[in-house]
């Protein structure tokens, strides 16, 4: 059959969800210059080794507390230690902490939120108030207990299984960091997740899937979940500079990452005793400016995927 | 016997209550909403059985707990003679397979992540009919025969106006083959000249299939014109049920009465004549139903019986059935 | 009667991102003081933005009203400023739209919901307006108005507040009312009192009515003239007797042939339109209807026909006569 053509009477050429998403955040400029910046992080993380020949441990005792030169571009402390290099291996630190930390509460926030949205009963009671305790502490209070109480169990046991040599490169340190700030971030996520499968599974296409006789996990794997996870996205990208905030405030303070691992919370610690210093205040000054840079990028690039994706989250 | 035969689907006694529960930690029932409250009827082979109703009456949830897809608190739906209320699991999926679902919001009712292509064939996947290349060609063909181009399986329900989502849905209920098909108000979020279009459609390939409808609606007009029984729900319980014919030519029912003479008729002719029966008041909370009839708040002419006793649904003349103490 | 509003050419469009929507496309008409004019259409067909412009109440932007005038009492509303468009609207033209439950603020009593129109335009004290409040609540319906007033509106009904917003579109005693739907959301038996206490009022107070429906039967027993827009245009222009009677566009006699009616025998299938409604960003040239009309000529393809006069206050846009030219494709849609 011959069909002939009405030009109206087409359907305009499709733009699928995500081609509108990005189309949305492109045109957003703090969100463009904020994704440029994380992209630099990620970049400098990647090419730390390539960025930076001088050991960032090094100890110069020729050049200590040095103001910035040729040799060390932003001076030694007072330890001798290459300020530069220290301040580019934190970024794989900052980057580690915000890709890790986001990763397992997402996971964790998943895991128990879909379980206590789609088994419901007794079982959304025990994780929703498991969550609720988690949520009670004040987040930094709870974090310092869980580096305190679980760090030195950890160590003993990677000791025990023969891993001493991982124990001395300060791995422990990062799964500690990871797994005290995912633990406060995750019951949030729960939440959230748990709050889109009570609205989703009423609605009609998952009614409509049952009618076909869809398994149960299949709705909850194929129907529910890629309908719930915008606003989780939003949530999570949104906390990321929070989170690398949160790593920041733990080191400042001694409990976080530890020596010899390098982090900008650390060299803040470390150096804000120059903050008056005429010649070394840059020490504190460079990491304080890199740190308040990459928290707003990240909050912008989450406040971009927020707007972005606003029209779809109903 | 033959007329045993004719009864495709017999629902007996059937009531949907949800629980009200007070309490935070500990959950006490302190009532429930009678939404669907002891209805009995048949629906025969190959006709279009309308369920008419306002909105609360409790027609679209009778049309979910038929499907099983509430648990009814009472009451048994027989299908083909087996009790489907009873079954569990897999033969419940199963039986899904006979019975199907259009529903009433075609921008709710389609999962706004899959692609037409998945949305028809997830019914022939999960119930493994088929093979890849072979299920293709079905989608196409269903696509087909709901009048919509087969070359749009790979586009998203948003890409489409209400009228071919509403196309969409009735392809998925199609898949499967099933001989029953509960239609819950499948037209009245679509605009007046796409009603006619899905009308239409249903109307064909209730020919083409042999198919069998419960058709939910609070349009009396779409009704009367898509049905061969009618069946009006009042909070919770079937008030009349009859022929077509008999309830537009003699309604007996006071409510019966009240809703055919307030729907609009596009005439100014007509409606210029017409004496109205203009009910009072709104309709009582399910969760506190009246004493006696559920209608006596309302019915202009109630009299004492019915502030106290609720009246039987009983067959007044051959298969016209009313509640009411009037007769 | 007097003439009480003229439209004359009106043109309203959104800009938006995927381009210019021609939401209302030069529309002429006029309404004579007391008279009811029924306007139906579809969703998009402009019924709403189309009168909601009248008293510049459309989204701004990206709406905007880009030609045309309305003269409402001698004055052309859309050349006045914003204050001097609010001292009009809610006073001298009240409006009821259709959702009962969003356009009543959750926060206030009813009674001062339509007290604040009263001291507002009428310039009443409390005592006063909450006075002719209970008055007007009593007037739509509402039993035990004085102990009602000081209600919120979660505690009433769908049809009930329905009732209240009549009484605030109806405290000023305005010259014309403007319905938006007012009776999509309720239940039949409901919709049948609302219409009925309309048409009280109207008789009682003599107000003129615009009712936007895209329900034929409701409008068949309450206006006097009917407007049947598509594509953001007037299609056709008739008493409501004549419009019934006689429907002389291809998509009212379309419209009409869709819908079931209860005092008609069926069997037969309905005559339903095929297709959809034309993109408002992307017109297509000539006739709006033509891509979906039996009737259709060459001449519609390329000439947008305009309203003409065919009889005694009957105007259509169409090239041929439904009456007596005949239907030149059964399958006139084809989806590319």
């Amino acid at each position: 059959m011959a069909v002939k053509a009405i030009p109206h009477a087409k359907i305009k050429k499709p733009r699928t969800m995500w081609g509108d998403v990005v189309l949305r955040f492109s045109q957003n400029l703090p969100a463009m210059m904020g994704l440029i910046v994380v992209i630099g992080l990620y970049a400098v993380a990647l090419l730390a080794p390539i960025l930076v020949t001088t050991n960032y441990t090094a100890i110069d005792l020729d050049n200590v507390r040095s103001a910035p030169s040729l040799v060390h571009y932003l001076g030694t402390d007072e330890l001798g230690r290459d300020v530069y290099s220290r301040v580019v291996w934190a970024a794989r630190s900052a980057a580690f902490v915000s890709i890790f930390v986001p990763a397992l509460s997402l996971s964790l926030g998943l895991f128990f939120g879909i379980i206590a949205g789609y088994v419901g009963g007794w079982v959304d009671t025990i994780v929703m108030r498991l969550g609720d305790i988690l949520f009670a502490f004040p987040g930094l209070l709870f974090v310092f207990f869980i580096a305190a109480t679980i760090k030195p169990a950890i160590l003993l046991w990677v000791k025990g299984i023969g891993l001493t040599e991982f124990a001395k490169q300060g791995f422990v340190d990062y799964i500690v960091v990871f797994t005290a700030l995912s633990l406060v971030g995750w019951p949030g996520l729960a939440r959230l997740v748990r709050g889109q499968f009570l609205t989703l599974r009423n609605r009609e296409f998952v009614l409509a899937a049952e009618a076909i006789g869809v398994s149960q996990w299949r709705i909850a794997l194929k129907h529910i979940l890629p309908n719930a996870m915008t606003p989780v996205i939003v949530v999570v990208s949104g906390g990321i500079g929070g989170t690398i905030a949160a790593e920041t405030s733990l080191s400042f303070l001694g409990i976080g990452l530890q020596p010899p691992n390098p982090s900008w919370g650390q060299m803040i610690s470390d150096y804000y005793i120059y903050w008056r210093n005429t010649e070394l205040w840059p020490l504190l000054f460079i990491p304080s400016i890199i740190l308040v840079v990459i928290i707003l990028a990240f909050t912008f690039v989450g406040d971009g995927l927020h707007e972005a994706l606003n029209p779809y989250l109903d | 016997m033959s007329e045993q035969k004719d009864v495709l689907l017999r629902v007996d006694g059937l009531k949907m209550y949800f629980p009200i529960t007070q309490g935070i930690v500990v959950q006490r029932h302190v009532g429930d909403v009678k939404a669907v409250d002891g209805l009995t009827f048949d629906i025969h082979q190959g006709e279009t059985l309308g369920l008419v109703g306002e909105s609360g009456c409790g027609k679209s949830t009778t049309g979910r707990a038929i499907l099983q897809l509430y648990k009814p608190t009472a009451g048994q739906v027989i299908f083909e003679g087996e009790d489907i209320t009873a079954m569990r699991g897999e033969s419940l999926r199963k039986m899904r397979r006979r019975m199907q679902m259009i529903f009433q919001d075609p921008y709710a009712s389609l999962n706004p992540r899959m692609t037409v292509g998945n949305i028809v064939s997830e019914p022939l996947e999960v119930h493994s009919l088929f093979n890849g290349k072979e299920r293709r060609e079905k989608v196409k063909e269903l696509l087909d025969v709901v009048g919509l181009n087969p070359y749009f399986v790979n586009r998203y329900p948003h890409e489409f106006s209400g009228g071919q989502r509403q196309r969409i849905g009735v392809a998925r209920a199609l898949a499967l083959n099933p001989d029953f098909i509960v239609c819950d108000e499948p037209i009245s979020a679509l605009d007046v000249s796409i009603q006619a279009q899905v009308i239409n459609l249903l109307e064909d390939l209730q020919q083409e299939f042999g198919l069998t409808y419960l058709f939910i609606a609070h349009d009396l007009s779409v009704v009367r014109h898509i049905s061969d029984r009618i069946a009006v729900m009042y909070l919770g319980k079937l008030v009349e049920l009859t022929t077509r014919d008999e309830l537009y030519a003699n309604p007996m029912h006071p409510y019966s009465q009240a809703l055919l003479s307030a729907v609009p008729i596009p005439d100014p002719v007509v409606e210029e004549k017409r004496q109205r029966v203009i009910l009072e008041g709104d309709v009582p909370s399910p969760a506190n139903p009246p004493k006696g009839c559920n209608f006596c708040t309302r019915c202009p002419k109630a009299f004492e019986p019915c502030y106290e006793t609720e009246p039987e649904f009983k067959e007044i003349e051959s298969g016209h059935w009313v509640a009411c103490h009037l007769y | 009667m007097a003439r009480l509003l003229e439209v004359n050419n009106l043109r309203t469009q959104f800009f938006t991102q995927d381009g210019v929507v021609n939401a209302v496309n030069g529309i002429s008409y006029t309404l004579d003081e007391g008279e009811t004019l029924g306007i139906v259409g579809e969703s998009g067909c402009g019924k709403s933005v189309g009168v909601m412009s009248l008293i510049k109440l459309i989204p701004t932007p990206p709406g905007k009203i880009v030609e045309g005038s309305v003269i409402f009492n001698g004055e052309n509303l859309i050349d006045m400023s914003d204050g001097e468009i609010r001292s009009v609207r809610g006073n001298k033209i009240g409006m009821i739209f259709q959702d009962p439950m969003t356009s009543l603020n959750p926060v206030l009593t009813i009674g001062r919901q339509i007290q604040e129109a009263l001291e507002l335009h009428m310039g009443m004290d409390k005592a006063q307006s909450k006075a002719r409040a209970i008055e007007l609540l009593e007037l739509v319906g509402i039993p035990s108005a004085a102990d009602r007033i000081n209600d919120y509106p979660h505690q009433f009904s769908g049809g009930m507040r329905q009732r209240v917003m009549i009484a605030i579109g109806l405290s000023c005693n305005p010259q014309l009312l403007i319905a938006d739907e007012p009776t999509t959301a309720l239940d039949v038996t409901i919709q049948a009192q609302i219409v009925d206490l309309v048409k009280k009022l109207r008789d009682d107070l003599g107000m003129a009515i615009i009712w936007i429906t895209h329900d034929l039967g409701v409008v068949a027993g309450l206006a006097d003239r009917m407007l049947v827009m598509y594509a953001g245009m007037i299609v056709e222009e008739a008493p409501v007797k004549e419009l019934y009677a006689n429907p002389s566009h291809p998509y009212t006699v379309g419209l009409l042939g869709s819908l079931p009616r209860l005092d008609q025998v069926s069997g037969e299938k309905l005559d339903s339109i095929e297709g959809l409604p034309p993109d408002l960003i992307d017109l297509p040239k000539g006739c709006p209807f033509h891509a979906r009309c039996k009737y259709r000529i060459e001449k519609c393809f390329t000439e947008n026909p305009p309203l003409k006069t065919i009889g005694v206050g009957h105007k259509a846009a169409c090239w041929i006569d439904v009456t007596k030219d005949p239907i030149t494709t059964e399958r006139p849609y084809q989806e590319v």
